[in-house]
Order: C-alpha cells, then sequence, then structure tokens
C-alpha cells in the first residue's frame, strides 16, 4: 500500500504591500523613461557636470583665476599631466577654469530657466484659462517679446546694464536675470496652447460642476494636466540659456569676472591657431551639457505624454 | 399625488453666439421636477436636453448664454445668483454626471483625492474625514475592495467602475437633485443596466430627485416616473411615463417610439423618423417638427403650438392634438 503523503497547505499569497497604491501617471514616466537610453545619457551627462559644479574646488587642480603659469613661462603650454588642458595666454590651467565654469553654467542655466518659465506658466495658465480680453492683453504682450530680436535687444539691455550698475555686482546674475526675462515668450504660447487643449476636457467641465472655483480649476486640475509640458519646456529652456549664455559672453556682453565657457572661448578666440586647447575645452563642455539638457528634455517628452501608453 | 416642487423651469432660453449665427440650443423650455421623483429627458441628439441640464447650474460652455427664463430651485432662482453661491449649491445642492466616464475624471489624481477634494470643498471635515467618507461613498455604488480601490488613478478601471465612481463624486455631498447626462451611454448594455439600476436604488435610498438625460425611451422606461420629450429645443409632450409609452399625444413621440429596436414587436426594419434635426439657427417656423411630421397641416407652419394641458399632467404642444387619433405603437394601455 502506498504512503499516503500528506501536503501541508501552502500559505495564501500575501497581498504585496504596493497593491494598496495606485499605479500614477509619474510610476508609468519612470518606467518609460529607464528604457530609454539616450535620456539616461543625458541625465548622466548632466549628473557629471552638477558633480563637477558641487566639488569644484576639491577637483580643479588650482584656484579659481589662479595663473600657475604665468611666472615660470608656462601660458599656452599643450595638455600634458601637470596641465590637464593646457594652459591659456596668461597661464591660467585650462582644466580648472573649466572647472569653475560649470557652477556658472548651471547657475545661469537654471536661474535663467526659473525665471522664463515662471513668467511662461503664469502668462500660459491665466492666458488659455479666462481667455477673451486677459488673453488678448497677454498675447499681444507675448507676441511683442517674439518678434523683438532677441539676442539685439539682450545686448543692448546689457550694455546699458552694466553701464549703470556699478561694476563687480553680481554681473553673472545680471545675464541670467535678462535673459530669463526675454525668453519667456515662445513657451507661454505653448503652453497657453496646451491649456486650451486641457480646459476643454470633460472632467474640468466636471469639476465646474462640481462647484470648484475658477483658481482652483486652474491651479489644480488644469495645471498637473499641462505640468509634463512644462517640465520639458524647462529642461529645454535651461539648454537654450546655457547656450545664450556663452554667445553673450563669447561677444564680450557678459560679466568679465565670472569664469564662465563663453568667456574662456572668447579669451581663446585669439588663439585658435596657436591654442587649440583654450578653445576646444570649454567649447566642448557647452555642447556636452547643452546636449545633456537635450537629450533628458526630449526623453521626458516621451515619458511624460499621457497619451502615450505601454 | 402632486409632489412638492423642487426645481421648476421657466421659459428657459438657451442661444448660442457663433459665426454662422445665433444658435437657439434651448428655445423656451418649461419643466419641472417633484421631491423624489425621476424625470427622463429624452430626445434625439441636438433637441437641447445637454443645454437645458447645463443651464440649471450655468455652466453652460462658451458661447452659450442664458438669454431669458427662470429656474427656480428650492424657491429661488439660480439665474440671479452670483457665482459665489452658485459654487456653493454645485456638487452640494445639485449633483451632475456626465456622459463619459473615461473623460470625466481627471487623470493625474488618483480616485481618493478626487472625492475628498469635492467632499472637502462643500464641508467642513479633515482629510481624514473625507477619505472615510470616499470609502463608505465606494460601499454605496457598490465598487469591490474600496481600500484597495480608491487609490487607483481612473486609467486603472474599468468604464463600468469610472462611472460608479463618477455617480460617487457627484453624490459625495448627498445632493437634492442629481442631473444624469446619458450616463449610460458610453458603457455596454450590462454594464448599463448595472448602473441604472444602481441609480435607481441610489435615488430611493438617499431619497433625491433625479434628472435623467437619455436618447434611449428604453432607458427612461425603466428609471423615470415622468417623461419629457423635447425636440429642437422645445418641448412636445411631458406626461407620466406610462402614459408617454401607451398613449402618447405628440407625432414625434409616436416617432421616436416607432423606432425603437423591440423584441416585441417584430418587425424586419428598424423603422426611421425621416429627416434630420432641424438647423437650431433658422428652425422651421411654427411648429418645429412640421417638415418631418406626417400630420402636418398649414397650420403647423404657421403659429408655434402652446404647450397645453389635455388630460391631468398631461401636457401637449400640438396643433392637432384633437384632431389626430394617435394610438401608441406599443398598442393600447396594457395596465403595466
Amino acid at each position: 500500500m502506498k504512503k499516503i503523503k500528506l501536503v501541508k497547505p501552502k500559505p495564501p499569497v500575501r497581498r504585496e504591500k504596493n497593491r494598496s497604491k495606485g499605479v500614477s501617471q509619474w510610476n508609468i514616466a519612470w518606467r518609460r523613461f529607464k528604457k530609454n537610453k539616450a535620456a539616461l545619457a543625458g541625465a548622466l551627462i548632466i549628473g557629471f557636470v552638477l558633480f563637477l559644479a558641487a566639488f569644484d574646488a576639491l577637483i580643479a587642480p588650482y584656484p579659481p583665476n589662479a595663473t600657475p603659469g604665468f611666472y615660470i613661462g608656462e601660458a599656452r603650454v599643450a595638455p600634458s599631466l601637470k596641465y590637464l588642458f593646457g594652459t591659456d595666454y596668461v597661464g591660467h590651467d585650462v582644466f580648472s577654469q573649466v572647472v569653475y565654469g560649470a557652477r556658472s553654467a548651471l547657475y545661469v542655466g537654471f536661474g535663467s530657466a526659473a525665471i522664463a518659465m515662471s513668467i511662461a506658466v503664469l502668462v500660459g495658465l491665466i492666458s488659455g484659462y479666462y481667455g477673451g480680453f486677459v488673453d488678448n492683453i497677454l498675447m499681444r504682450t507675448t507676441e511683442i517679446f517674439l518678434v523683438i530680436p532677441f539676442l539685439l535687444i539682450l545686448l543692448v539691455f546689457l550694455k546699458v546694464i552694466t553701464a549703470v550698475v556699478p561694476s563687480g555686482v553680481g554681473g553673472l546674475s545680471i545675464v541670467m536675470i535678462m535673459i530669463g526675462l526675454f525668453s519667456w515668450a515662445g513657451n507661454a504660447r505653448i503652453i497657453r496652447g496646451e491649456v486650451l487643449r486641457v480646459k476643454e476636457s470633460e472632467f474640468i467641465e466636471a469639476s465646474k460642476a462640481l462647484g470648484a472655483s475658477k483658481r482652483r480649476i486652474v491651479f489644480r486640475h488644469i495645471f498637473p494636466n499641462v505640468l509634463h509640458t512644462i517640465i520639458v519646456l524647462t529642461t529645454l529652456m535651461i539648454a537654450t540659456a546655457i547656450l545664450v549664455e556663452a554667445a553673450v559672453s563669447f561677444l564680450g556682453f557678459g560679466d568679465p569676472a565670472a569664469i564662465t565657457w563663453g568667456q574662456q572661448l572668447q579669451k581663446a578666440n585669439e588663439a585658435v591657431k596657436e591654442a587649440w586647447w583654450e578653445g576646444v575645452f570649454p567649447g566642448l563642455f557647452i555642447t556636452l551639457l547643452v546636449l545633456g539638457f537635450s537629450l533628458l528634455g526630449n526623453g521626458l517628452r516621451d515619458a511624460l505624454d499621457p497619451r502615450l501608453r505601454e | 399625488m402632486a409632489r412638492k416642487k423642487l426645481l421648476e423651469i421657466e421659459n428657459l432660453k438657451t442661444y448660442f453666439d457663433t459665426w454662422a449665427g445665433i444658435v437657439k440650443a434651448v428655445d423656451g423650455v418649461s419643466l419641472e421636477v417633484r421631491e423624489g421623483e425621476t424625470l427622463g429627458l429624452v430626445g434625439e441628439s441636438g433637441s437641447g436636453k445637454s443645454v437645458t441640464a447645463l443651464s440649471i447650474l450655468r455652466i453652460v460652455p462658451q458661447p452659450g448664454k442664458i438669454i431669458e427664463g427662470k429656474i427656480i430651485y428650492k424657491g429661488e432662482n439660480l439665474l440671479e445668483k452670483t457665482e459665489n453661491d452658485l459654487q456653493k449649491i454645485r456638487g452640494k445642492e445639485i449633483g451632475y454626471i456626465f456622459q463619459d466616464p473615461a473623460t470625466s475624471l481627471n487623470p493625474v489624481f488618483n480616485i481618493a483625492d478626487q472625492l475628498i477634494e469635492v467632499i472637502r470643498q462643500h464641508q467642513k471635515v479633515t482629510k481624514k474625514e473625507a477619505l472615510e467618507r470616499a470609502i463608505e461613498l465606494f460601499r454605496l455604488v457598490e465598487i469591490p475592495d474600496p481600500q484597495i480601490k480608491i487609490w487607483n488613478y481612473p486609467h486603472q478601471l474599468s468604464g463600468g467602475m469610472k462611472q460608479r465612481i463618477a455617480v460617487a463624486r457627484a453624490l459625495s455631498c448627498q445632493p437634492s437633485l442629481l442631473l444624469a447626462d446619458e450616463p449610460t451611454t458610453n458603457l455596454d448594455v450590462t454594464i448599463q443596466a448595472q448602473i441604472l439600476q444602481l441609480m435607481k436604488s441610489l435615488k430611493q435610498k438617499l431619497g433625491m430627485s433625479m434628472v435623467l438625460i437619455s436618447h434611449d425611451m428604453g432607458v427612461v422606461a425603466d428609471v423615470a416616473d415622468r417623461i419629457t420629450v423635447l425636440y429642437a429645443g422645445r418641448i412636445c409632450e411631458t406626461a407620466d411615463t406610462k402614459t408617454i409609452f401607451y398613449n402618447p399625444k405628440h407625432p414625434y413621440t409616436i416617432a421616436l417610439l416607432t423606432a425603437v429596436p423591440s423584441l416585441v414587436l417584430r418587425r424586419d426594419k428598424l423603422s426611421v423618423i425621416p429627416g434630420t434635426i432641424p438647423n437650431l439657427i433658422e428652425p422651421p417656423s411654427g411648429c418645429r417638427f412640421h417638415p418631418r411630421c406626417d400630420y402636418a397641416k398649414p397650420i403647423c407652419a404657421e403659429r408655434i403650438p402652446p404647450l397645453e394641458e389635455i388630460e391631468t399632467e398631461h401636457y401637449v404642444a400640438c396643433h392637432r392634438v384633437l384632431e389626430i387619433d394617435l394610438k401608441s405603437p406599443l398598442g393600447a394601455d396594457a395596465n403595466d
């Protein structure tokens, strides 16, 4: 006779703790983002530059604006182990200066983007939701900002302001603020368009029917639904601001006291043939960082768009 | 018999000022909803059913405008109230259910947040109390596992589930009146029956009144106590449900009933009402149904037929109501 095996009943499968929470749009976006190699590379580049900026004093072998090569005849020497990226015409260590430039680039990038996007979001939301007369006024203002030649007016304003404000008073901050103040218009229009799209949704009508006030509808219901656009635009705005700052500095309208990649490019300009390293390395970092933000922005666009779903 | 009036609409006119001209979407509608009853609002697409409902809460989308009329709710004219006062009535006194549950919930918030928001808008309760109330509502609309489901996002739920949530949201502050704008049109038939059953039992349980908008005679037959038939922004006929089905007097009501696919009346072809609903920018003169009406006479094109009470509680707007003897396609008054 066969022995009957007594099988212990398996304990019931425990529910994962996670199950009690829903899968939000953020969860979905993150899952999609993780799969996007290019976007991850972008994030990595930005992370790298952030790291440089955070620990610049530790990473850079020389203090800011130090001219270690000046007195010992090592100005404009080619990259070597001593000077990783070579030295420039006064003997600055290019590598150190590039490392210190990271902080300026991020400062201008994030600062300008914060200013520009704050204005753009406010104008876009109000204009899109309230419509009518308010919309008309705001959009005409936006158009004025869109049609003025951006870089030209920026340079003029910088010239005037630096003439009025005593030198040395936060020159880089002025550049940052001016870039922010002049580059919101395009984004405001995009956000307005998104608001118009969301505004017609039935859930907006539903919340109106359930007694939500106008302000509540704008900030609590419309804003989160255009947030994905805002995030993407912000990322791309940062990239643009970094480029514009580099251009402004290169043209000699920036803050000469600040260490920025654009300033370095400008100084390198006169010696492109003899000392390529003076310009190539700052230029490379500008390109790298802008590329990083662009990749991240595009990745976020793909990940955050609620219309796409796996 | 005659219960107290909860809502009374008098001569409501809501027009849309479009580039093509003024669309008279609702043109002189008068109706009433009594306490504890369900009024069915029936008509083809574009007959002004939804606009009537939206007008009650004054949320007619741009460029719509209420031109004239009175909307008296609990003795007060809603058209004279300020926007602030109305916000306190919307959602609290009068609930609203939209047609498409897939789009009437905000996709970026979980269900708990959306319910809590509505509850906290109208009642002074803490977040925790509101959450408890929300879970209670989930039980009320018979959603299994409320503690888990409430944290879901709309995209994780099925259409029927979402409509249950929309019902829960509309009921969250125990309104006296529920406006349901084609609540089952976008659901499949079995779910449709479930939701209707649910709304019917909730109406009983909570003792509220309901306005059920539908283009489906079958749906209102099941739920409504009285029915108002709308055509091109005007009322054709108002009567209790049984009268509308077994003793209708307006040619349009008959046409609507004939067009319902039926298992009882075996027909080879579905009958249709010839033509389409008229252009509401330049509606037909006189009775708006006359171009499509089999019984039309010259007078129908000349004068607007008044809404007259031909029997107690049976209102018909037709010039020829007494001349033509109409029979319901469903047969005579079979006792239930």
